[in-house]
């Protein structure tokens, strides 16, 4: 409860101030569409159905990739190829050398802000070159580097609840060159961590690239 | 060694548990167990493996062998660093360690008792490789094409008669259980088709651009030119220049081509083609190309078109057709794309329904509404589903098939001498289209 009076005040203000801010669309840079290889089947009952518009992202002026350059830490800190520098070194293409692959199995990357931010998006690009979707896809956010408490759950397309965060009712979706934005909603905190356990074309899981805009808390 | 002509659908798995395992998951894919949960720890008696080529195909393999239980990865070989290193990660983490080679002859000579090697080089060092192999008396899995020259491929036969080795060709439909069902059971048992008049297939996909390279990882030039590469675009974009590949008829072509030779189980006494290099800059090879074989068959004459388009992915993805004047089985690697369907002048199929050779399809067109038809209009065919579900990466089977083989427990599906009949006639195709004619197969053609 004390913890709860020292709060309410400060997200009273945060809000009074910022109530009124005119809000536009989230400008993402998507790289140019790159399809090789064999496309491999997949069937997942959550799966959406390919090029489905999403609603923007509405965000104020001041919010920015906070994520780009910041540390990445990991599940698998030695990866099959790449390292986890290339998570948010700002780099979207899906070429040789500029994503990094985890081991099989579900795993995680997790990316330091470096301070608790107002966070408005996540954008994610595993893999783009192929048609797969990635399973058991998780990402939170928190102020907790072990994910332990204050965690806060802003997409969850494990509909099986394999990893045991509940059953996900976010659809499966297949990675393409826009890569996937989620929404925020506001959440405060300093940490962004996503799982994945493999994909419909192997059991590894990969990323390109990872984007977290938001702006500075107030 | 020959193919196998029996109607079991892959080794160890009869066709009624294929047909119960597609019942059971309503006809689509079965996303089975993992994997490095289905492999097992390598045994005494595990065969020894090395992977020559650890690019986008051979990562492909590996994958697929992984799942794989009794093999003990000893080796990788690659020039590039790059691609070793991701060869020997990838199997570190599934508890392999493994040597890594730059140089196949290297390796060959410091890695004893290997039982089989894989081979995933480009299209130009396949002959090269295999021979070198088999020569040292290590049983063979190639990727297609067998060469980028027919006297490559022929090479590749010699070697291995004169080896007494196993020599696998990575067509690896050949070895899935729907394409397997669907010839032995739907075309030929219950002859679905009726009478086989024509054949269509496609490999339709979008423009793609050049493949790239890390920057600090790139191949001196010493390497490359030793490796018959002109420089790190050409080694990252081999499959577009013609002193390395076949381009994309050859390369994705083959594939299909092979299921109309493999289907109407002789090989084409003609064909004509048109293509071109007409989109790309840069990229040698024609990018699109179009192609009709005719066939002569006990039934009589069936022609064939093909087409392989490299900048629409318009059409339907890919597939290969099978036309009868009762049906068509219509089938890709895609379970949602194969299908068969049924000319209204087919004796009555519900008995194929009843022995589960086929399943009524859930996606049946709906009727007209009522005053919405055109009387000028055929009918749509009714559509069934083929209930063969395949729960394990595409190049499984066909590498189970080539394990087996080499642990005597079986015959290989596609080996070197029977890929050659298929394959001499898509060697001819390239030649068609630049000399804008027919070209009538000799027999001598498929003679390696």
């Amino acid at each position: 409860m004390k913890k709860l009076f020292l709060l309410i005040p400060f997200f009273a203000a945060a809000l009074t101030v910022r109530a009124d801010e005119a809000l536009t669309p989230l400008k993402v840079e998507f790289p140019p569409p790159v399809l090789t290889g064999t496309p491999v089947p997949a069937k997942l009952g959550n799966l959406e159905a390919p090029n489905t518009k999403l609603p923007p992202v509405m965000v104020p002026a001041g919010v920015t990739n906070l994520a780009k350059g910041k540390k990445v830490t990991s599940s698998d800190p030695a990866p099959v190829i790449g390292d986890l520098t290339l998570i948010t070194d700002g780099d979207k293409e899906s070429e040789e050398g500029y994503f990094v692959e985890l081991d099989r199995g579900r795993q995680w990357v997790q990316i330091d802000l470096g301070a608790s931010a107002e966070l408005y998006a996540i954008a994610v690009w595993h893999y783009h070159s192929q048609a797969r979707a990635y399973l058991g896809m998780i990402v939170q956010v928190s102020d907790d580097p072990e994910f332990k408490k204050d965690v806060k759950t802003l997409f969850n397309n494990d509909d099986t609840n394999s990893a045991g965060f509940g059953v996900g009712t976010s659809p499966s979706y297949l990675e393409k060159n826009t890569g996937r934005v989620i929404p925020a909603n506001k959440a405060v905190a300093r940490y962004v961590r996503l799982y994945s356990s493999g994909n419909t074309a192997n059991e590894l899981n990969h990323y390109i690239e990872v984007e977290v805009f938001g702006r500075p808390r107030p | 060694m020959t193919p196998s002509t029996q109607p079991s659908s892959a080794p160890g798995v009869n066709r009624r548990d294929f047909v119960k395992a597609g019942l059971l998951v309503g006809g689509g894919i079965m996303l089975g167990a993992p994997a490095f949960l289905r492999a097992q720890t390598p045994k005494a008696d595990a065969l020894q493996v090395a992977i020559v080529g650890l690019g986008v195909q051979g990562r492909v393999l590996l994958d697929a062998m992984l799942g794989i239980p009794g093999l003990n990865f000893r080796a990788v070989c690659d020039i590039w660093s790059f691609s070793r290193t991701y060869g020997q990660n990838r199997l570190g983490k599934a508890g392999f360690k493994v040597e890594a080679y730059s140089d196949i002859e290297d390796m060959l000579a410091k890695e004893k008792n290997l039982d089989a090697v894989i081979i995933a080089t480009p299209d130009f060092w396949h002959a090269p490789h295999t021979t070198l192999c088999l020569k040292a008396g290590i049983n063979v899995y190639c990727e297609k094409m067998m060469s980028n020259t027919i006297e490559g491929a022929r090479s590749m036969v010699h070697a291995m008669k004169e080896s007494g080795k196993l020599c696998q060709i990575g067509h690896q439909r050949r070895s899935n259980p729907r394409y397997r069902f669907a010839l032995d059971t739907l075309i030929k048992k219950a002859r679905l088709p009726g009478r086989l008049t024509n054949a269509n297939a496609q490999w339709n996909r979008a423009v793609t651009p050049d493949s790239g390279w890390p920057k600090n990882s790139e191949l001196s030039p010493d390497v490359l030119k030793k490796y018959g590469f002109k420089d790190m675009h050409q080694f990252r974009n081999w499959r577009w220049f013609r002193d390395l590949s076949g381009g994309p008829i050859s390369d994705l072509g083959a594939h299909q081509l092979d299921i109309f030779n493999w289907y109407f189980q002789t090989s084409p006494k003609s064909v004509m083609a048109s293509g071109g290099a007409d989109y790309y800059k840069g990229r040698e090879w024609y990018d699109n190309v179009m192609a009709i074989f005719e066939y002569e068959t006990p039934e009589g004459n069936v022609r064939a078109f093909y087409q392989v388009l490299t900048t629409t992915s318009a059409g339907g993805g890919y597939f290969e057709q099978f036309m009868g004047d009762e049906g068509s089985v219509k089938i890709s690697e895609n379970p949602s794309i194969s299908k068969v369907y049924r000319e209204d002048r087919a004796p009555d199929w519900e008995k194929w329904v009843d022995l589960n050779y086929i399943k009524k399809s859930a996606a049946a067109a709906a009727p007209p509404a009522a005053g919405k038809v055109d009387v000028r209009e055929t009918a749509p065919l009714v559509a069934y589903e083929i209930p063969i579900v395949l729960d394990k990466p595409l190049h499984q089977p066909h590498l189970e098939n080539f394990f087996s083989a080499v642990r005597g427990q079986g015959t290989l599906n596609c080996d070197a001498a029977h890929a050659f009949i298929s394959e001499a006639a898509i060697f001819q195709v390239n030649p068609a289209v630049a000399s804008r004619s027919t070209y009538d197969f000799k027999p001598s053609d498929f003679v390696a």
